[in-house]
């Protein structure tokens, strides 16, 4: 027997979560993912200018296209990881949160924890930190390479920005709550997840709902720092964001509780 | 919340998921401190019930009385599963936490040596086989101090390695804790099982004590070696109308089938002495509930 097993780190749910991010390599997958695009989002505000003149030059015509501005090395590091990035979140959300996708798993907890609440809960939570660190780091780097490449950003709307995406990524975890409530395959949460979070971004679309829904708080960071929106703007749909999160967990706790294996 | 001795007990149990399938008002009363064998073919109703008991299923009809808190209900289902990346020491400190009493370093590492894991304490249990993940589950489930606990086919996928060993260990359980578990393989449950219910098709067909299961289903029987020739005494044997049945099993061996065990007992030797038969030895049949089983369903199947 070695030392491990002799003074092993207390058990806790905390640890639990912790473990599951660590050792499953979740946690370092979203960094690395949203760090490289934080990176590559300056980087393609500046030379993107230089690739497509050079394109449209072995073409036989000439495309202007404006140097780059702070704003943009922002813009492309949200449009980057709007997609994929958001996707990401949502598949490894769901393999913390589908917990019904394996019987033997979930009867370990179910017949041992009180409550869905107390298995869904600390998953929400930890996976929403993860998809939020994540989320800093990319903006962190793409802040200091679009300072450093291009110019300045008034770093308090740079803030703002971080804060709504923040709350959009609770929403995001919370809606892959409420799909494993409904499905129970890990693939088949995230699929449903990205269709629901699709579906609201369809429904954000129409004027006067948009800005009141979550998906408007997803182009937050690119439209503050361009000065297209106001941070007092942002506060309706941040507060429908927070709202409607509640509303997903609960959901999801009562999907879970009357579910059966 | 039972009063009368039984830990666990249902009054008509219903859950159906089609004509005839599922668990049709069963009245289910399993007493303290024993081991409680559900056995039963597959389809029978048995894992349906145990996810009725262990609150994983909910009935259509009919309640059920826990002597115990939730607390102190452990439930191995037919096929555990951990997290692959958490070692066997973290899952049964986990264990231990999520029902409330955080176990001690000592008191995890003696759980798992308890049941031959000791070694493989730091291992992750993503790597463990069907028998050691089976194992981890009974350390699982005794961390917690449970008073009752429901197995689901705790030998069924296993070699006879294994099962002899998750056996074992449900035997030494019996002395703390009250054990109801589920078989369709007979010769398991009757190996630690003291008590027995007999499912067939969702409804409870026997219920008691095993040795009456067995008393009162198997008919009494005799291996009986004579020197010398058979005939007379088999001949005499299927004139008397105690006994059953005779048949000659050949060298010198009569199998003698009695409707009682005292006529058996009395009778046999009465009649080898009235034919002057040379009796070398009588031995009688060890019992054992695969026939008994068979019988009960035959006479289910007859009524």
């Amino acid at each position: 027997m070695n030392g491990r097993t002799a003074h092993p780190a207390p058990m806790s749910v905390a640890r639990l979560e912790w473990l599951r991010l660590w050792r499953t390599n979740r946690l370092a997958a979203l960094l690395l993912l949203f760090a490289i695009f934080g990176l590559l989002g300056p980087v393609t505000a500046v030379y993107l200018p230089e690739i497509i003149g050079l394109a449209s030059e072995q073409e036989g015509f000439e495309v202007t296209i404006p140097d780059p501005t702070p704003p943009d090395g922002i813009a492309q590091y949200v449009g980057n990881v709007s997609q994929l990035g958001l996707v990401a979140v949502a598949a490894v959300a769901a393999m913390a949160l589908a917990v019904d996708a394996r019987p033997g798993l979930a009867a370990f907890y179910r017949t041992r924890q009180s409550g869905a609440a107390s298995w869904l809960l600390p998953r929400w939570l930890a996976t929403t930190l993860a998809a939020v660190v994540g989320w800093t780091v990319g903006l962190l780097a793409a802040t200091y390479e679009t300072v450093v490449l291009i110019g300045a950003l008034p770093l308090d709307l740079v803030l703002a920005g971080w804060a709504c995406w923040a709350v959009y990524l609770a929403f995001v975890v919370a809606v892959v709550a409420l799909a494993a409530g409904v499905v129970r395959s890990t693939v088949g949460v995230t699929a449903v997840a990205v269709v629901g979070l699709l579906a609201v971004g369809a429904v954000g679309a129409i004027p006067p709902l948009g800005r009141w829904l979550p998906s408007s708080l997803v182009g937050a960071p690119t439209g503050l720092v361009q000065g297209g929106l106001d941070p007092g703007d942002l506060l309706k749909p941040g507060l429908v964001t927070v709202a409607l999160t509640v509303v997903a967990l609960v959901g999801a706790v009562l999907l879970a509780r009357g579910r059966e294996l | 919340m039972t009063t009368d001795g039984t830990v666990l007990a249902t009054h008509g149990l219903v859950r159906q998921y089609a004509p005839g399938a599922g668990v049709l008002g069963v009245d289910l009363a399993v007493p303290r401190d024993c081991v409680y064998g559900l056995v039963g073919p597959n389809g029978a109703g048995k894992t349906t019930l145990l996810g009725l008991l262990s609150g994983l299923r909910r009935p259509d009809a009919g309640t059920i009385d826990l002597a115990v808190g939730p607390d102190k209900l452990a439930v191995v289902p037919d096929v555990p599963e951990f997290e692959r990346w958490l070692t066997a020491a973290e899952v049964v400190a986990l264990a231990g936490t999520l029902v409330g009493s955080a176990p001690s370093p000592a008191r995890v590492a003696a759980e798992l040596a308890r049941v031959g894991l000791a070694e493989a304490a730091d291992r992750r249990v993503g790597g463990f086989s069907r028998g050691m993940t089976q194992r981890l589950a009974l350390a699982a489930a005794n961390v917690g101090d449970p008073e009752l606990v429901l197995l689901d086919e705790p030998s069924s996928a296993l070699d006879p390695a294994g099962r002899a060993a998750v056996l074992d260990l449900i035997a030494a359980w019996a002395e703390q804790a009250t054990v109801l578990l589920s078989s369709h393989i007979l010769s398991d449950v009757q190996r630690v099982a003291d008590q027995v219910g007999v499912l067939r098709e969702g409804r409870l067909v026997y219920q008691g004590p095993l040795q009456t299961l067995l008393d009162r289903y198997l008919s009494p029987t005799w291996r009986v070696r004579v020197r010398g020739g058979v005939a007379p005494l088999r001949d005499a044997l299927d004139a008397t109308d105690w006994v059953q049945g005779v048949d000659d099993l050949g060298g010198g061996t009569l199998l003698v089938r009695t409707h009682s065990l005292e006529q058996g007992e009395r009778g046999l030797v009465v009649v080898a002495a009235a034919v002057g038969a040379a009796v070398v030895a009588m031995v009688p049949e060890e019992a054992d509930l695969e026939s008994a089983f068979l019988a009960l369903t035959d006479a289910g199947d007859a009524a």
